[in-house]
């Protein structure tokens, strides 16, 4: 086990180089700077730009003035569009608001989707079996930007109980709509996923025999169906983690949240190679991290397993 | 024996939970006659079976027959309309008083009318026209792409589930660094720096961008299939009898995986329909006066406090398809799987 | 996996239209309202705007945006500051101002109760450091073009250089090398008695005192070369009269102690420019002109705007800031006028998506919103509410067009571009605009004559064509067609956004009605545009637009006084800079105007542009905030905003900007 995770970690550093590489070799192709707005900047002032961020150079050199500082010190740069302020600080202060939302979002949908799986799965056939199945599917069909503005139209521009927009700190109204928005389609999955491993695992001998030695049900659901039922949803973490990313940018641009996605969309679109690379590198770790969690996991939850 | 199933093994976890009948267990087409009683007995082949009990799930049917229903209104609806109320995707009036947003149902100075049976978006186009097109096109990125990355993930899958090995070890190492690339993020910076000037070049940068995100599971799924078919006899038989082993892994290998390679594919549709919508909502998909569900759906955000019938519309109906697909591909995945799990 | 009967599928599906139904009802339930949305005075005095976008710095002399330029008038301030209403500069750190007869030099009289947020005091050295710095070359600040009429401005900031003799120390001169302006302003002549300089007043019988530099200013212009060695190669080679005196001599760049600024004394300013300039004090209100604090600056670098170091001189001082979130200000006890300040404090928060904005301004999380906040497709559902602020704004719309490339590069052909485009019915749909002729807007700068221009005219478009070489013909469906004219070399270039499509797409329509000719059209991302445009790297049409730096028609006007820059069209014509100079050199206003509005007459025979539409101002602003005016500029001097708690006195409609006496605190004593 403990030989899997070094070997994990280790090939961790060449993939996230060559995700770097990728990324900046992308945003080199392609046309036009950051420096360009509306104003036109006089022919000096433009070349003076241009020599004190080395964009006169040749790319190999340009290569290495990039990759050589992160390899070093994990030095990511100073974004050239907020002047002045370190990648690494502007990273620091908009992952907790994209955190917070996105843990929140999947607690909420592991809470709430665990729940209405299990009893799903206990009471087969059942209206509530069909009514919840009925209800995640929608909640896998809407998209989430179709979601959210709808929640906004009904809470918020109607009924004027929740903001439609903005943050204003992790225990405040602002955050209910986002977190709702971005958790509906993984309770949907979530539910479907449980009741599925749960049907497995209900018939399966071992949880025959469990209560055929006279447990309570309770006991032999939470204690041994649980453990192996929540199989799926557990593998089901890993890829949850990249669309929770994708869901949060959304979430973000929907509600104007100052969160990671949020900026890595403007420094997309302002050619803000530091901030870029930086927030890509960032996110290619978490997910890698997050990937070998899921895999401890697995082996805790399922004893077959062996690395 | 059980007349339309047999029993099975089951399969690694690691393989996903897909589960395939062995060729050999299959009763081909023709019969096979051993008892008297078997004259009376109409064979079955795997895929007849398999119809059956799909048409037995109700939800599948109904997801099925949306799916196929909207299949062909979004291919004949837009010259239907065109000549009956005379509207477009991409015509704008050119008495610029009618450049605004109209209710359904609705003309311009408020009266009743047929004309815009979903009213119009911002510049005056015909909402049901967008909504029709926008059909066409999600459905479109939505097959090319998984038709792409099914050609890619098959092929990937298949070459390394047979040659085994190292070879089988590096390729999949492979796919197992990709997948945990952030893909999606890397889509978004090539599709936000390589902004294509023309509607129909976005189009293709989208296909690509959108094929080569979900190939991986697919080839991770052929390679189990692979993996267990390829000590088959049948397979031995063709090698003994010197095929070649291109032709072993195209034309023997990959048929018999079909079964679970369908079922993906029918699952992935809606899934890059709703990567390739949200793209589009983000303003890095389908740009006007081409429209797919999610451009629609994004400009129809924008008004929402305003213009409902911008989103509803739009929304109602890419969920609508989702939710079939989704139906589909479970049922699908149901009748392809002998050991019903009820 | 489930069984779900189809009955139950379909009920549920009906539940959720249902749902969906009652949704669009009640956005509809929007409609008579007389605001747009809920209107609820905040308990406290602190009020919530939306900025525009994020702030790329709180630099004043760095950024140039918008969204920033409103931060920046609660936290710093300058010499003048915006009128409320008009725009015009009034008085703010400096109390008064002189000017000499031909506007070439100001003197500023600085109060001298103004304090940082620190308690320093502020005195005229406080100026000359913040105009060295903000010139100065490493600073990369993109606003120092506003800077340039002052004396080797433009110069210090290129880092040109003089060319100094260092056996004897003088430098070479303009006026011997044929370099020099034709007129000479007073800031440059001798300095004599028999011909005071400024007229005499009643607060300042005598001129100024007399300094060392003062006199330099008032001597013959040095000569100064590009400090690049290539274009300085270039020009001595073009004069061989000037490469024969370089030769031998040391290049010195010029210093920041060439920059006509001199603090006379500690509250004493005085400005020398190049030229004539009668609208300068106007500029000097732009933010680039505030404040900055040279001990923090020197001590912080870079870092100097970060909260937990920042010093400001503004009616606010820096509360917090969360980036992409809030920054937030509050009042600043040791600003010179704190007592008539009326808000504790003001919240920005950066948001650049409009209907967010108009969504949180109809839920009342915000007080205001930025200009252009609205889109046009809303306009009908918000213009006729009493919240919505209607006035004409200082920014224009226009067609620039690539003189330098056949076809384009014949008048005619342009001429019959512009005839044939209906801009009335455009408007129509534009709903809120006014029509544009020439370059300067249209009903903003009050006396300045309008050029004569040409209506919609398709016939006569069609026969300027003709003449021009490319025969319209008309097709027997009545229909035109012009198969001679190099159709692939041109097309209309825009930035991509919506409403520039959709307005594309109508002149494409009027060009093709009218001309016969199917004009393509190409979309640019904003950034790629911008770089193609000045580089006149675009086929016959692009997009063109301009907002005001200060209010007076130069501002549009000197767009065209060189052929670089922002003019964008390749067009250029000594006579009309010319005029241009001449009419800045005559103090009298009117007379002024007048020579400004022959030279725009002059642009507009010449059409290297095509005018479109003067824009209009377009957010909302709730009925209880007072003392914010939708002037031309959209710049709000905060000081003088305040909840107004009492209903009846609340804003029914857009506010007057009739220039109001008793309205304003201070009292301004102009020179003139």
């Amino acid at each position: 086990m403990l030989r899997f995770i070094i070997r994990r970690l280790l090939i961790t550093i060449p993939t996230i180089l060559v995700v770097i590489t990728l990324t900046w070799g992308l945003i080199k192709l392609a046309p036009g700077n950051f420096y360009t707005n509306e104003r036109a900047i006089p022919r000096q002032l433009r070349q003076r730009i241009k020599e004190k961020y080395g964009y006169d150079k040749p790319w190999y050199v340009q290569y290495a003035r990039t990759i050589w500082p992160i390899i070093r010190h994990q030095d990511f740069g100073i974004s050239l569009k907020y002047q002045g302020q370190p990648v690494s600080t502007i990273i620091a202060r908009s992952l907790p608001v994209s955190a917070s939302v996105g843990l929140l979002a999947y607690l909420l949908a592991l809470l709430v989707g665990i729940t209405v799986g299990s009893i799903a799965a206990l009471k087969q056939n059942s209206r509530w079996d069909y009514a919840s199945m009925a209800l995640a599917m929608l909640g896998i069909s809407i998209p989430n930007f179709v979601l959210g503005p709808l929640l906004v139209l009904g809470f918020s521009l109607t009924l004027y109980w929740l903001p439609p927009a903005r943050w204003d700190g992790f225990f405040s109204r602002n955050t209910i709509l986002p977190v709702l928005t971005l958790s509906a389609i993984y309770m949907a999955y979530i539910a479907r996923l449980t009741r599925a491993g749960m049907l497995e695992v209900l018939r399966s001998d071992y949880i025959r025999t469990a209560r055929s030695k006279g447990l309570r049900e309770r006991d032999v659901v939470i204690r041994h169906a649980l453990r192996a039922g929540l199989m799926p949803v557990v593998s089901f973490t890993g890829p949850a983690l990249a669309f929770l990313l994708t869901g949060t940018v959304v979430v973000e641009k929907i509600f104007a949240l100052p969160g990671l996605g949020n900026y890595f969309i403007q420094a997309s679109l302002n050619r803000d190679e530091p901030l870029i690379i930086g927030i890509v590198a960032f996110i290619a770790i978490t997910l890698l991290l997050m990937n070998l969690l899921v895999d401890i996991a697995y082996a805790y939850l399922d004893p077959r397993i062996r690395y | 024996m059980n007349e339309d199933h047999q029993e099975i093994r089951k399969p690694d976890h690691s393989e996903g939970d897909l589960i395939h009948t062995p060729p050999e267990f299959a009763v081909a087409e023709g019969e096979i006659h051993i008892l008297p009683e078997d004259d009376h007995v109409a064979g079955t082949s795997l895929w007849k079976d398999a119809w059956r009990r799909l048409l037995r799930n109700k939800l599948a049917v109904f997801g099925l027959v949306v799916v196929i229903l909207t299949a062909i209104i979004s291919l004949i609806g837009p010259p239907i309309i065109r000549n009956t109320t005379g509207f477009t995707y991409d015509y704008i009036p050119s008495d610029v008083t009618l450049i605004k947003s109209i209710p359904p149902f609705k003309s311009a100075s408020g009266a009743f009318s047929w004309s815009h049976p979903m009213g119009t978006d911002n510049s005056g186009r015909d909402l049901l026209a967008r909504v029709l097109l926008g059909g066409r096109i999600s459905l479109m990125v939505g097959i090319i792409s998984t038709i792409v990355s099914l050609i890619i993930g098959v092929s990937y899958g298949a070459v390394a589930g047979y040659l085994g090995g190292r070879i089988d070890n590096w390729m999949m190492r492979l796919v197992d660094v990709l997948y945990s690339l952030p893909y999606i993020i890397l889509v978004i910076v090539l599709l936000a720096v390589f902004r294509s000037s023309t509607a129909v070049g976005q189009l293709v940068l989208l296909f690509i961008a959108l094929g080569s995100v979900s190939w991986l599971t697919m080839a991770r799924i052929v390679r189990g299939q692979v993996l267990s078919l390829k000590n088959q006899e049948f397979v031995l038989a063709a090698r003994a009898t010197g095929v070649s082993t291109s032709r072993i892994i195209f034309r023997h290998l990959v048929p018999n995986t079909l079964g679970p390679v369908i079922v993906y594919a029918t699952l992935t549709i809606p899934q890059v329909m709703l990567t390739e919508a949200f793209l589009s909502f983000l303003g890095f998909g389908v740009q006007p006066p081409l429209a797919s569900w999610g451009s629609l759906a994004s400009e129809g955000i924008q008004n929402i406090g305003i213009f409902p019938w911008q989103l509803i519309f739009p929304g109602v109906t890419m969920a609508l398809t989702l939710f079939s697909l989704n139906f589909l591909g479970d049922g699908l995945r149901d009748a392809l799987d002998p050991q019903m799990r009820k | 996996m489930f069984k779900l009967t189809f009955k139950q599928t379909t009920i549920g599906l009906l539940l959720f239209s249902l749902v969906l139904a009652s949704i669009s009802c009640a956005a509809s339930a929007l409609k008579n309202e007389e605001f747009f949305g809920k209107v609820e005075v905040p308990r406290d005095n602190v009020m919530r705007y939306i900025s525009g976008d994020e702030p790329e710095s709180l630099d004043p002399q760095l950024s140039s945006g918008q969204p920033e330029g409103r931060i920046f008038m609660a936290l710093y301030e300058g010499l003048v500051e915006y009128d409320a209403k008009t725009m015009d500069p009034v008085p703010a750190i400096a109390e008064r101002w002189d000017e000499n007869n031909d506007s070439s030099e100001f003197v500023f009289h600085l109060r001298r109760n103004a304090r940082w947020s620190n308690g320093d005091s502020i005195s005229a050295k406080d100026f000359v450091y913040t105009f060295r710095r903000g010139l100065a070359p490493e600073l990369l600040a993109r606003s120092a073009s506003l800077a340039s009429y002052i004396r080797q401005a433009e110069n210090y900031n290129q880092g040109a250089v003089f060319v100094k003799d260092p056996k004897t120390n003088q430098f070479l001169l303009e006026k011997d090398f044929g370099t020099q302006a034709t007129t000479i302003p007073l800031s440059q002549a001798p300095l004599s008695a028999a011909a005071p300089e400024y007229k005499p007043s009643a607060a300042e019988p005598t001129p100024d005192k007399d300094t060392e530099f003062h006199q330099r200013m008032h001597s013959p212009e040095r000569l100064a070369l590009p400090g690049d060695e290539k274009s300085r190669k270039a020009i001595l080679a073009k004069n061989p009269k000037l490469q024969e005196a370089v030769i031998g001599k040391e290049f010195v760049p010029v210093g920041p102690e060439d920059l006509g600024i001199e603090a006379v004394d500690d509250y004493t300013l005085r400005i020398s420019l190049k030229q004539s300039t009668p609208f300068f004090v106007g500029v000097l209100a732009n933010n680039f002109f505030r404040l900055v604090p040279q001990k923090i600056v020197e001590r912080y670098g870079r870092d100097w705007t970060n909260p937990a170091h920042i010093v400001t001189n503004g009616p606010f001082k820096m509360k917090s800031w969360r980036p992409y979130n809030e920054l937030a200000v509050e009042r600043d006890p040791m600003y010179w006028d704190t007592a008539n300040v009326r808000l504790d404090g003001i919240r920005f928060f950066p948001m650049s998506d409009q209907p967010t904005m108009m969504n949180l301004y109809r839920v009342g999380e915000v007080d205001a919103v930025s200009n252009h906040a609205i889109i046009s497709a809303w306009i009908d559902e918000v213009r006729y509410r009493k919240d919505y602020m209607a006035a004409p704004e200082a920014a224009v719309i226009y067609i620039v067009m690539n003189t330098t490339k056949p076809p384009m590069n014949d008048v005619r052909v342009r001429h019959a571009f512009d005839l044939a485009l209906d801009k009335d019915t455009a408007m129509k749909w534009r709903k809120i605009v006014k029509p544009l002729r020439g370059i300067t807007p249209h009903g903003i700068f009050a006396g300045y004559p309008e050029p004569k221009v040409a209506e919609f005219d398709a016939a006569k478009a069609r026969q300027l064509m003709t003449e021009a070489g490319y025969p319209v013909i008309t097709n027997p469906d009545g229909t035109f067609s012009c198969p001679s004219f190099p159709i692939d070399q041109v097309e209309y270039t825009f930035p991509t956004a919506p409403s520039n499509k959709i307005t594309a797409e109508f002149w494409q329509s009027q060009w093709k009605k009218h001309l016969g000719l199917t004009v393509p059209l190409r979309s640019m991302e904003f950034k790629t545009f911008v770089d193609a445009r000045s580089k006149l790297d675009y086929k016959g049409f692009a997009f063109g637009a301009w907002g005001a730096d200060y209010m007076d028609p130069f501002t549009f006007l000197s767009l065209f006084y060189t052929a670089e820059h922002d003019n964008n069209t390749g067009w250029w014509d000594k006579r009309y800079v010319d005029l241009l100079d001449e009419a800045n050199r005559n103090p009298d206003r009117a007379k002024r105007f007048a020579l400004l509005a022959q030279a725009e007459q002059l642009l507009v025979d010449a059409q290297p542009i095509i005018s479109v539409e003067t824009a209009t101002v377009n957010w909302t602003k709730k009925p209880y905030v007072k003392g914010m005016y939708p002037n031309a500029g959209s710049l709000f001097p905060w000081k003088h905003i305040y909840f107004e708690r009492d209903r009846s006195k609340w804003d029914y409609g857009t506010p007057s900007l009739a220039a109001n006496p008793t309205d304003q605190s201070s009292d301004s004593t102009l020179g003139n």
